[in-house]
């Protein structure tokens, strides 16, 4: 039985239940299931042009005028899809040895690895962790590719 | 129609009508063809005809090779072939071209192709011969496996006097008489530390096995048991596939069987991409894994990046570009096992509804270095560890997911697995018989959290899905360690809005058997399972060794002794006895000897986390804390949420927590120029820890592609090296 609407809308909120996500994941996969999923986005979104692309959790990647950008969930705008949004976001590096989230013992070493934390400058959502050496560039995990646009790089 | 009526990749007709060519012949003409066309046969005319007996046949063949699989798990001796399903069986083309696969270890889908070409390519038809009855034998990794444990058994199947391909089964097996029991160990350098390495070798003809092979396998392993009984129950399977194919052919016919065997590996082929092209969204998609070894005289942190390429078209391409180079330690892997676990990762999560053949190999391009870590220079360097093969595995499955993400297909996203970790041990047992090996309970790792629920805890490990962690007896029948406990890691999986499962931890207590020794492969003290979309990477496989206990006397008086772990930070052997503790973050531990009653934990690896932690659901919390899977410290400081003294949730509590958390997140974090600006000073004057530098002067040198990102993100100069001591 192909997903309903009000399934997806809990599939996106991560609410669905996972006997029902079982069942969807053995059905071939619907073909609009994009489209369908920005409809239930752009209802939950506090803005109105468009979103076209979910990058990550609580990330969007919005048509502007001319412009696709990189949005959090709370309306705080990244900037250009094609730069990595973790350029703009607010960095915390942890020594993973600090106690607060691993157990020490069981934690790395400074000497090894930092933890790299990027939160959204409007509301404070984790977006990212890194576990690196010191020293290594951020991440860009993800360069989409748009039928309207010419492939980056290309 | 028959094979001979299709339009064959045959450059030379006439050639191949006055005289039958060699294997080695039709394995270039097919090499060449493909590479020419991009397909494995131009048609399918017999799915055309009839698909229905299409699906049918394939189905026979399938449940060949699934009975094949089952039957050699039943005459295996070694609990990991027969308890964790540690095998795969398959039936190949007379090229060596796998048409149909057992579930399994789907990391070997494609490394008995390519020792089965490498025997027609080194002239083995000519030179060693390929005759009714003969088992070859293989498993040096630079053919084809992963390392000295994986061992393949292949034999070729006849038509008459025609060979008509070949059936292979592979097994890990856990002795292999290295410089370490267990065939896996930190202190592999070389690959003469690695053990009896047998390259393509016939070990038997007329069905019987060679004398003189057994005789050596017996002396040149520790406890050969495993490795001879396996290599019968391979021996087994592949025989009963013979039957199996044999009947088959009788039932519909030689050209059918020939045909529809490249017609699959092509509709495989073509799956693929449609399958890509239908829910992978294009785009760029770029991750990093890591792996490391931590010795006193050796500190290597390896980079397993991975970018990964969705076309339009449903190509995908995966560039290496910037693994570590291959070194003087065990970390590290030969490019058939590279192949393999992109296939591993591909196939588990993107390709589980297509067949299991060479098919999906040809809809894939990838680049690796020569040179490094994932493709040595030479076949001198160890490969037991796999290394940075596995963190691009890692990073490839992170790359997958975001793919679905963003065609909404969330029921597929997931975090990663850990690196798995595993005790190994060898010694003279209770009764005065060798023994070595490893324990691979890690088959019961955390599974990732995904986007939809947590990762189930102690449920599997990513290299072989449908293992689990076997029974505890009969461990300490194979490997006679005494369990004094088997329990979930608490604070295990990576934290997250849903967490990564929580992995199995087993407490041994050291038995009275004579020179025993211990050790685990384990890692360096890193992240190996980074988290996902905001969600926090599983910890650390520490192993704890506790020598000159006091065990025995509390035994004695019937005193409490540690089954559990209690509080991660002052687990219950370091609390509740006496002896001298050593705490070996990450696992890299060396075997060597140990005194009976003494304690051994051994972590087998957690999931990663999904999502921002503040936003996991606070009732999860609590029933986390009552089952032990988090601790109280973690409930509040990590999630956020208090709970009362009953262990409910106090809701107006834990908004106010949550709130402060949130609020302390946008203190102490700065904006990411300004971070970069410090964080490029260090780069610069070179105040980096020693594994950073090392690791960076590696990649500056020798991948350009990595030297390039470094410079722009860094702003640096071109003539840019980094400042050593």
């Amino acid at each position: 039985m192909a997903i309903s609407d009000a399934e997806l809308r809990d599939l996106v909120a991560g609410t669905l239940d996972p006997e029902r996500v079982r069942e969807v994941q053995s059905e071939p996969k619907d073909s609009d299931r994009k489209r369908r999923v920005l409809e239930v986005v752009q209802e939950q979104v506090p803005w109105d042009e468009p979103v076209v692309l979910c990058l990550q959790e609580n990330l969007y990647v919005v048509q502007g005028d001319g412009q696709k950008t990189v949005r959090c969930g709370c309306g705080h705008e990244f900037g250009d899809y094609r730069v990595n949004w973790k350029e703009g976001a607010l960095v915390y590096e942890r020594d993973p040895q600090d106690g607060e989230i691993y157990p020490r013992p069981n934690a790395p070493t400074a000497e090894w690895m930092v933890l790299r934390e990027f939160y959204c400058p409007g509301c404070g959502t984790l977006l990212d962790t890194e576990g690196v050496p010191p020293g290594y560039p951020f991440i860009f995990n993800f360069l989409p590719y748009f039928e309207d646009e010419e492939t980056p790089g290309a | 129609m028959t094979n001979e009526t299709l339009e064959r990749p045959l450059e030379n007709a006439t050639e191949a009508q006055t005289e039958s060519p060699t294997l080695k012949e039709r394995l270039a003409r097919r090499n060449k063809a493909i590479e020419e066309k991009g397909v494995y046969v131009d048609d399918t005319p017999l799915k055309d005809a009839d698909p229905i007996k299409f699906e049918v046949f394939y189905t026979k063949l399938s449940q060949s090779v699934n009975n094949a699989r089952e039957l050699a798990r039943q005459v295996a001796a070694s609990p990991e072939m027969r308890e964790m399903g540690e095998s795969v069986l398959g039936l190949y083309t007379p090229e060596g071209d796998a048409i149909c696969l057992s579930p399994g270890l789907m990391v070997h889908v494609r490394t008995m192709s390519r020792a089965i070409k490498w025997m027609i390519e080194n002239d083995y038809e000519r030179d060693v011969g390929f005759n009714p009855g003969d088992i070859f034998f293989n498993n040096d990794p630079y053919i084809g496996g992963g390392h000295a444990p994986d061992q393949l058994v292949m034999i070729p199947l006849f038509h008459g006097d025609e060979l008509i391909g070949w059936a292979g089964g592979m097994s890990h097996v856990s002795e292999v008489g290295a410089v370490e029991p267990g065939g896996m160990g930190i202190s592999m350098k070389t690959r003469f530390h690695e053990g009896l390495y047998l390259p393509c070798m016939k070990i038997g003809s007329n069905d019987e096995f060679h004398r003189d092979y057994e005789i050596l396998v017996d002396r040149s392993v520790r406890a050969s048991v495993w490795w001879l009984l396996d290599t019968r129950a391979k021996m087994a399977g592949v025989k009963l596939l013979r039957d199996a194919v044999g009947g088959l052919i009788e039932e519909y016919g030689l050209d059918y069987y020939r045909g529809v065997s490249e017609e699959y590996i092509e509709d495989t082929r073509r799956a693929t991409v449609e399958k890509v092209r239908s829910v992978l969204h294009p785009g760029r998609y770029r991750d990093v894994g890591w792996r490391g070894v931590d010795e006193p005289d050796l500190r290597v942190l390896l980079h397993g990046p991975a970018e990964i390429e969705i076309g339009r078209d449903g190509n995908i391409f995966l560039n290496a570009d910037g693994v570590s180079s291959a070194g003087r330690h065990p970390v590290q892997a030969t490019l058939p096992l590279f192949e393999g676990v992109l296939f591993n990762s591909l196939i588990q999560h993107v390709f589980y509804d297509t067949r299991y053949n060479d098919g999906t190999a040809l809809a894939l391009d990838y680049f690796v270095p020569q040179g490094s870590a994932c493709n040595p220079p030479d076949i001198y360097h160890a490969t037991a560890l796999w290394g940075p093969a596995f963190a691009g595995g890692v990073a490839a499955n992170q790359s997958i997911s975001r793919a679905y993400y963003a065609n909404g297909y969330l029921e597929e996203v997931h975090a990663c697995n850990a690196q798995v970790n595993a005790l190994i041990a060898g010694g003279t047992d209770l009764f005065g018989r060798p023994f070595a090996g490893w324990n691979m309970e890690m088959c019961a790792s955390g599974a990732h959290a995904t986007a939809f629920m947590d990762g189930n805890d102690t449920a599997l490990a990513e290299f072989n899905a449908e293992g689990d962690c076997g029974d505890a007896e009969v461990w300490e029948t194979a490997l006679p360690m005494t369990y004094l406990g088997r329990t979930i890691r608490t604070d295990g999986g990576g934290f997250g809005r849903h967490r990564g499962g929580s992995g199995l931890l087993s407490i041994y207590m050291t038995p009275e058997v004579k020179n025993l020794e211990v050790g685990s492969f384990g890692g360096a003290p890193i992240f190996t399972a980074p988290g996902l979309m905001g969600g926090y990477p599983a910890p650390l496989c520490t192993v704890y060794v506790v020598r000159d206990t006091d065990l025995k006397e509390r035994i004695d008086r019937r005193d409490p002794i540690p089954n559990r772990e209690g509080n991660p930070e002052t687990p219950d052997w370091t609390t509740l006895i006496d002896g001298k503790v050593e705490v070996v973050k990450g696992g890299n531990y060396i075997a060597r000897p140990i005194k009976p009653y003494c304690i051994y934990t051994q972590p087998g690896g957690d999931g990663s986390g999904y999502g921002d932690v503040l936003k996991r659901n606070p009732e999860l919390v609590a029933r986390d804390v009552a089952n032990g899977v988090n601790s109280p410290r973690t409930a509040e400081q990590v999630y956020g949420v208090v709970l009362d003294d009953s262990g409910e949730v106090d809701t107006p509590a834990t908004a106010e927590r949550r709130k402060e958390l949130r609020r302390q997140r946008m203190e102490r974090a700065v904006p990411a120029q300004e971070y970069k600006k410090k964080a490029r000073q260090h780069v610069i004057d070179g105040t980096l820890p020693q594994v950073a530098k090392d690791l960076y002067a590696d990649l500056l040198a020798n991948s350009g592609k990595f030297r390039q990102e470094f410079l722009e993100f860094w702003s640096l100069p071109d003539e840019f090296e980094i400042a050593q001591e």
